[in-house]
C-alpha cells in the first residue's frame, strides 16, 4: 500500500520487534508477516524492511545472524532480553492508548457537564 | 547468482549505490520474493517484474537507507551538541587568556579553525543527505576528525594554560563526553 509507509510512522519499529516474537525471521519473512498480520494493510516495499531491521540492531533490540541458504548469504534476526522488553513496554503503553482513543471516538452518550 | 536477469540488473543498480553487506542481503530478499512469485505459478519474466515491484525502486530503497544510515545519524547528533561544546570552550580559551599563549598558538589556533571549518561542512553533507548513502559516510570522517580535535583542545589547555579557568569545568567534561559518544557511534558508521 502506498500510504503505509507514512501510516507506520513512529509503529514501525514497535510491529517488527512484534513479527519477531515468535521466534526469529529474516527480512522478507518479516516483511509478510507484517503484511499478513495487518491483513494486507502494512504492505511495505520489501527494500525498506532492511534498513529499519538494521536500525533496530544497532539499537540492541534484535541481533542477526548470517547462514547460507540455498547457496545464498541470509540474515536471520531475532530478539534481545532488550528488544523484549521493549516489545512489552510498547505493548502496555499501546492498549491504553488505543483504549483511550476507542472510548473517545465511539459514540455515545456523552455525560453532560454544566 | 542463478537468478533472473532483471533481478540481477536490479541488484547491480543496488549495489552502485549501497554497501556490500547490504546488498547480499537485499540480494537473498529479491531472489527469495522472485521463487515466491515463481512457486505462484507466474512465467520468469513475470515473477522478476512481479518481485522488482513488491521489492522497491531503487531510489525508494537507498532513500530509506539513507535516512537510518548511522553516519547521517552521527553527524546530525554532533551538529546538534556541536554549537554548546564549541561556546564552552570559546568561555574557557577567552577566560584562561589564551590570545596571551606562547607561540606556536596563534598559527595552531588558525589551522584548528580550518579543521573545524570542514569538518562542519563534512558533517552538514551527512546530515543533509537523502538520496547518497556515500555521503553518510562523511558522518564517520567527520565523528574520527572531532575526537582529534577535542584531544588537541584537551592537550592544549593541559600545557598551555597558565592556571585554571572555571569555563573549563564545562568545556572539559563536554569534550570528553563528545569523545565518548562519538567513540561509540563510530563503529557502526564505519562498517555499516
Amino acid at each position: 500500500m502506498a500510504g503505509s509507509g507514512q501510516e507506520l510512522k513512529g509503529h514501525l519499529d514497535v510491529l517488527l520487534l512484534a513479527t519477531l516474537a515468535a521466534g526469529p525471521r529474516h527480512g522478507y519473512a518479516v516483511k509478510e508477516a507484517l503484511r499478513e498480520g495487518s491483513g494486507g494493510r502494512f504492505d511495505l516495499p520489501t527494500g525498506t524492511i532492511y534498513p529499519a531491521l538494521h536500525r533496530l540492531e544497532e539499537a540492541g533490540l534484535i541481533a542477526g545472524s548470517w547462514s547460507a541458504v540455498d547457496g545464498r548469504r541470509r540474515r536471520t534476526y531475532r530478539l534481545t532480553v532488550a528488544g523484549e522488553r521493549r516489545l512489552h513496554a510498547d505493548r502496555g503503553n499501546w492498549r491504553e492508548f488505543a483504549t483511550a482513543v476507542t472510548a473517545l471516538l465511539e459514540p455515545g452518550p456523552w455525560p453532560a457537564t454544566s | 547468482m542463478a537468478g533472473h536477469e532483471l533481478i540481477d540488473g536490479h541488484l547491480a543498480a543496488l549495489a552502485r549505490r549501497l554497501p556490500a553487506g547490504a546488498v547480499g542481503e537485499l540480494a537473498d530478499g529479491l531472489t527469495e520474493t522472485w521463487e515466491h512469485h515463481l512457486g505462484a505459478g507466474l512465467p520468469p519474466a513475470a515473477a522478476a517484474r512481479a518481485a522488482i515491484a513488491e521489492f522497491g525502486a531503487p531510489e525508494q530503497i537507498v532513500a530509506a537507507f539513507v535516512a537510518a544510515a548511522p553516519g547521517r545519524r552521527t553527524a546530525r547528533m554532533l551538529l546538534a551538541t556541536g554549537p554548546l561544546v564549541g561556546a564552552c570552550w570559546g568561555a574557557t580559551l577567552l577566560a584562561a587568556g589564551a590570545r596571551a599563549w606562547p607561540a606556536p598558538a596563534p598559527a595552531a589556533a588558525l589551522v584548528v579553525a580550518a579543521v573545524l571549518l570542514a569538518v562542519v561542512a563534512a558533517l552538514v553533507v551527512a546530515a543533509t543527505s537523502r538520496r547518497s548513502y556515500r555521503r553518510t559516510r562523511l558522518g564517520a570522517a567527520g565523528g574520527c576528525a572531532l575526537i582529534a580535535l577535542d584531544a588537541t583542545m584537551l592537550t592544549a589547555v593541559l600545557l598551555l594554560a597558565p592556571g585554571p579557568a572555571w569555563p573549563m569545568l564545562l568545556a572539559v567534561p563536554a569534550s570528553l563526553a563528545r569523545i565518548g559518544l562519538t567513540a561509540r557511534a563510530l563503529p557502526a558508521a564505519l562498517t555499516r
